[in-house]
């Protein structure tokens, strides 16, 4: 064996550099190749900085609560960039977008519009062209909000910012249906006082009429004669203290602040500690379930509905068993955010029991670090296994809507964050904010960007109100090349004779883990000179299963601050690391319905039946393919069962009765009386008021032949007379032949 | 979660009414009439909705038919000649919370309400519009109506009427905001039933024409489609009425139609030979009127003072 392939293997196999031919990458300030065109991200227009966007008033918001830069940036161009100016318009104001990016990225912060202002002005001081750009521009600027980056702080914020929305349009909804309440068992009160003699008094009646000419009203003659007027009952007390105890609880409530009338102030319902969120609901309860039976009351007290003898041992019990979640999707969320850093032993076991009993909070889970070593110490790698452990725990629970996601990610995620909110239970959104401390001058949009497509921290969404099966709850959707077990990019490259060099190679766990300072010892840099075919490409060594023959090592593309290309090679552990990585990316893959083992066992199982089939006979297969693929194009009665039809009694009916008995075809009633004049103890109306024979007895068989011959729409049928002795029977049976 | 445990509290003691509880008085009108059906129809759509007595109101104008809320143990107003639909649109307005329906005539609707019908069908409130087409005037012994056929002799016209009737679906069907287009007969209550529900359940104005037999007046009028069953067509689809296997029995003659279909929905409305019978046309996108001026400001008496206020301010000298 070659000595550089003994170096090579030693180090693969130990992670000791034996001799100096390989270097240590610590200093070198390597990153990932593909990160080679990523150095400076001021001058890409992506999804940051994000604005979020301010509510608005009247909480008919259906738009985004956060939208990036660009995006709004777009937004104004396309009202402003048109005509002969649109070329200058748009390369002024796309100057000033990356403007505001580098001052964001900078740590500048406030909001879009004084941003804006701020880059504006030194642009726009020197050339009068590019300040008239820009105020056209800033004119169409009616969209604002906090401009925030992508670093620690956003998913604080960002996820702070969408639950305040979502509170400020419950609190909305839940103000109108309040005042609503309360107007209309004001008026309860109200109409009883005018009912009441009081209300009648000669003085009520002046001071209702306003200011004009009142000495031409008699108010005391007018008041005798209301008095004398009959009256309608005056409110029970029980009903009138009812209605009052209503008011007051519904106008001392604190879970929505509300105006002037409101006697306490609001609860706060933001917390950063289960422990605390927890015992401030447990406190609150009984005053939720006071409030929810107040308003369930008022709705049946309005409508007058309210009967104490059925309603009150009903209400007695309101809520004894907690409220479900249907109940308090009208009150406030909690939400509690949480990180993953300054977790203790009870605040977990606090997170577990909420998420575990469907209470109304929302918590976030942010974390900065998730390639951590474990606990156990002694080089025990625990790549994200906190936010596994969580999310699965979670999602086992079935009732916990899950969304995970790097912060980089979350723009695309809007719709879903917003559905999380709504969602009546307990959410978890699990966030990687990228801003690792050991990730070195990486901005942590990159490092949460590549954790996504390493499959570190893959993006996915549990919603338990879609349906009831994996497949409508569970999505990877935003998860880049979802089928693959590695995304493939493409990377080109100047060899040494300046020829460009094209490949195809996956971002993996290898390449994540490069970016962490903390984890350089896996990985040694193999000079320039001693670069040979027995560096095999990282992407391959993963897809195989086991080592394999040792003649080669796993070697890893990086550039370095120059950007040019360098060579490493990484060692077993970490080889291992990634491909456990990739069986749980694997397993999460088959939830979410790729290249699910089930479904592909019993494609694999009809298939084989298919062939022996088309084995068999040839022609006959052949036929029956034309067959499915034509029900599958159309699907007839015969492929989508139809509604059954009602089913058919009278036509029953029919079938029991004898021919000689005298009937009516019910169902085919107009209700037109005629029958029922003739004889209404012999004809009846059944619950649909259409006729029937009640009695045959009731009657003579001349009635029935009268009543078949003057029905309209001819569906009565006098069968044979029962009375054998009537008279003029010869006549009538002949009569009667034509309804038999 | 379309029902949390606190709703479906608050329905638990809903009354449940029977027929009888909707019926009001012995109907004047004449043994034989189409009216009866029509009235027993919609007495059993209002027990199996379970429509609260107090949040129904029907609404008619003068004739034969107009005598409907008389028979309705519910809130009702009889109004004034070719009214009824303003009336009922001044209901709705203020009380959006109550069912309302409408039962003109022939003479009500078609002659003197025609300004009203046009204009009822544009604004598309969710009213539910019975016609009870009988095509002659009844109350008032026997003249001629808009939608008497032609040749009809009648007071009015002794030598036959001249005119080509009018045809009210053809004329709802050309109004802009048309949502809901149907044609009953009164002699097959099934079908009358349905047709009556679906109208009730539509969102909109619903206007459903139904024929009806007189028994006194034009008493032969409709016996050549009552006899031959052939000469109704029975329209059906999945998304409007399904035929029930008695029914089809009976009625051999079906058609499927789509009732988003406006272009065929004329066509049929148009069919001379046939009576068709179902719905014509039904769009649920069209936005009532009553919602879209609804502003979501709660009616205060200190809300509607300030407005007044506001309006007599703005007359200060």
């Amino acid at each position: 064996m070659e000595i550089d392939l003994q170096t090579n293997l030693a180090f693969y196999l130990t992670g000791k550099r034996l001799n100096d031919q390989l270097d240590a990458v610590d200093g070198l300030n390597l990153r990932p190749a593909l990160f080679s065109g990523y150095r400076d991200l001021t001058s890409l227009r992506y999804d940051f900085p994000l604005v979020l966007v301010d509510s608005r008033q009247d909480g008919a918001s259906d738009g985004p609560c956060f939208e990036p830069l660009s995006g709004l940036i777009d937004d104004i161009l396309e009202k402003v960039a048109k005509g002969a100016n649109s070329d200058r318009i748009g390369k002024h104001v796309l100057r000033l977008e990356q403007d505001i990016r580098t001052q964001v990225t900078r740590g500048a912060s406030g909001r879009f519009s004084a941003l804006w202002d701020q880059a504006a002005l030194p642009l726009g001081k020197g050339d009068q062209l590019i300040a008239d750009s820009l105020s056209h521009a800033r004119a169409n600027l009616k969209i604002d909000g906090e401009v925030v980056d992508c670093n620690a702080a956003l998913p604080y914020r960002l996820l702070g910012h969408a639950w305040h929305i979502n509170q400020t349009q419950r609190a909305l909804q839940f103000g109108r249906d309040i005042k609503r309440l309360e107007l209309k068992l004001t008026d309860i009160i109200k109409a009883d006082f005018v009912n009441s003699d009081a209300g009648k008094s000669a003085e009520v009646l002046r001071s209702s009429f306003g200011t004009g000419p009142m000495d031409h009203f008699d108010f005391e003659a007018m008041s005798r004669i209301l008095a004398k007027s009959s009256r309608r009952d005056s409110l029970s007390e029980t009903r009138r203290n009812r209605v009052t105890n209503l008011l007051a609880t519904l106008q001392s409530q604190q879970f929505f602040p509300m105006s002037e009338a409101n006697a306490g102030k609001p609860y706060g319902f933001d917390f950063d500690s289960c422990v605390d969120a927890l015992a401030a609901y447990r406190q609150r309860l009984p005053k939720l379930i006071e409030l929810a039976r107040a308003v369930a009351i008022a709705e049946l007290e309005i409508k007058g509905e309210y009967n104490d003898a059925k309603h009150d041992p009903l209400f007695d019990s309101f809520g004894e068993n907690g409220l479900e979640a249907g109940d308090l999707a009208r009150f406030p969320d909690y939400l509690v955010r949480l990180n993953a850093g300054n977790m203790t032993g009870l605040e977990h076991s606090t997170l577990t029991e909420i998420l575990a009993v469907d209470l109304p909070i929302k918590i976030l889970f942010q974390t900065d670090d998730v390639i951590e070593e474990s606990p156990l110490g002694n080089g025990h790698l625990a790549f994200a296994l906190r936010s596994r452990q969580l999310a699965s725990m979670s999602m086992g629970m079935n009732g916990v809507f899950v969304l995970q996601s790097p912060a980089s990610n979350l723009c695309q995620l809007h719709q879903q964050i917003r559905r999380g909110l709504d969602y009546p239970g307990p959410a978890l959104f699990s966030i990687y904010s990228g801003a690792s401390p050991s990730c070195g001058e990486l901005p942590p949009y990159l490092v949460g960007a590549a954790a996504l497509e390493s499959r570190v921290f893959p993006a996915f969404t549990f919603d338990p109100a879609a349906g009831r099966d994996w497949a409508s709850r569970f999505s990877l959707e935003t998860n880049p090349q979802a089928t693959l077990d590695w995304p493939l990019r493409e990377f080109a490259y100047e060899d040494e004779n300046l020829q460009t060099v094209a490949e195809r190679m996956p971002f993996t766990l290898i390449d994540f883990v490069a970016c962490d300072a903390r984890y350089s010892k896996h990985f040694a840099r193999i000079p320039k000179t001693r670069w040979n075919g027995a560096l095999t490409p990282v992407g391959d060594v993963l897809a195989r299963e086991d080592r394999g023959h040792l003649d080669s090592v796993p070697s890893l593309n990086m550039v370095n601050p120059e950007n040019s290309l360098q060579k490493v090679i990484v060692d077993e552990k970490l080889i291992r690391e990634a491909r456990r990585c990739r069986d749980m990316w694997n397993s999460l893959q088959e939830l979410g319905g790729i290249h699910n083992s089930h479904a592909e066992r019993l494609l694999a199982r009809e298939k084989e039946i298919w062939l022996e089939t088309v084995d068999l006979a040839g022609a006959a297969a052949a036929s029956a393919i034309t067959a499915i693929t034509a029900a599958a194009a159309v699907p007839s009665a015969a492929t989508v069962p139809a509604d059954p039809p009602p089913a058919d009694q009278a036509a029953e009916r029919e079938a029991e009765r004898s021919p000689d008995e005298a009937y009516i075809e019910t169902s085919r009633c107009s209700t037109c009386n005629e029958c029922t004049q003739i004889n209404d103890k012999m004809f009846a109306y059944d619950e649909n008021k259409q006729a029937y024979i009640a009695d045959p007895g009731a009657g003579t068989y001349a009635q029935l032949v009268e009543a078949a011959e003057s029905c309209q729409v001819s569906i009565i049928h006098p069968g044979k007379p029962r009375n054998p002795n009537e008279p003029g029977l010869e006549e009538l049976l002949k009569r009667a032949e034509l309804f038999l | 979660m379309s029902c949390s445990t606190t709703d479906c509290l608050l329905e638990l003691y809903d009354e449940q009414h029977e027929l009888e509880d909707y019926q009001s008085g012995v109907p004047r009108w004449c043994t034989g009439c189409g009216d009866n059906a029509i009235l027993a129809a919609v007495q059993r759509l209002c027990r199996d909705e379970g429509l609260r007595p107090e949040k129904t109101v029907f609404v008619s104008g003068i004739g034969c038919s107009s005598r409907f809320p008389h028979y309705m143990k519910t809130y009702g107003f009889h109004g004034i000649h070719g009214r009824a639909l303003p009336i009922a649109e001044g209901i709705k307005m203020v009380r959006p919370d109550l069912a309302v329906f409408v039962n003109t005539g022939d003479g009500d609707c078609c002659s003197i309400g025609a300004a009203h019908w046009i204009h009822a069908v544009r604004y598309n409130m969710n009213l539910t519009v019975f016609l009870h087409d009988n095509q002659i005037y009844g109350l008032t012994k026997k003249q001629a109506s808009p939608t008497s056929p032609i040749g009809t002799k009648s007071n009015t016209t002794p030598r036959g009427s001249y005119l080509d009737a009018l045809n009210p679906l053809s004329v709802t069907l050309g109004v802009a905001n048309a949502s809901f287009v149907a044609q009953a007969v009164d002699w097959i209550p099934e079908s009358l039933f349905e047709i009556v529900k679906a109208a009730y359940h539509h969102r909109g104005l619903s206007f459903v024409r139904i024929l009806q037999r007189c028994p006194e007046w034009l008493s032969k009028s409709f016996d050549p489609w009552m006899q031959d069953t052939d000469r109704i067509q029975l329209l059906h689809h999945e998304n409007a009425l399904r035929l029930s296997a008695g029914l089809s029995k009976t009625y051999r003659n079906q058609r499927e139609h789509d009732p988003l279909d406006m272009n065929r929905a004329r066509e049929i409305a148009s069919s001379e030979d046939v009576i068709p019978v179902g719905i014509l046309y039904q769009n649920r996108e069209i936005p009532r009127y009553e919602e879209t001026r609804q502003t979501g400001v709660l009616r205060t008496i200190e809300t509607v003072r300030q407005g007044f206020e506001a309006e007599l301010d703005k007359y200060t000298v």
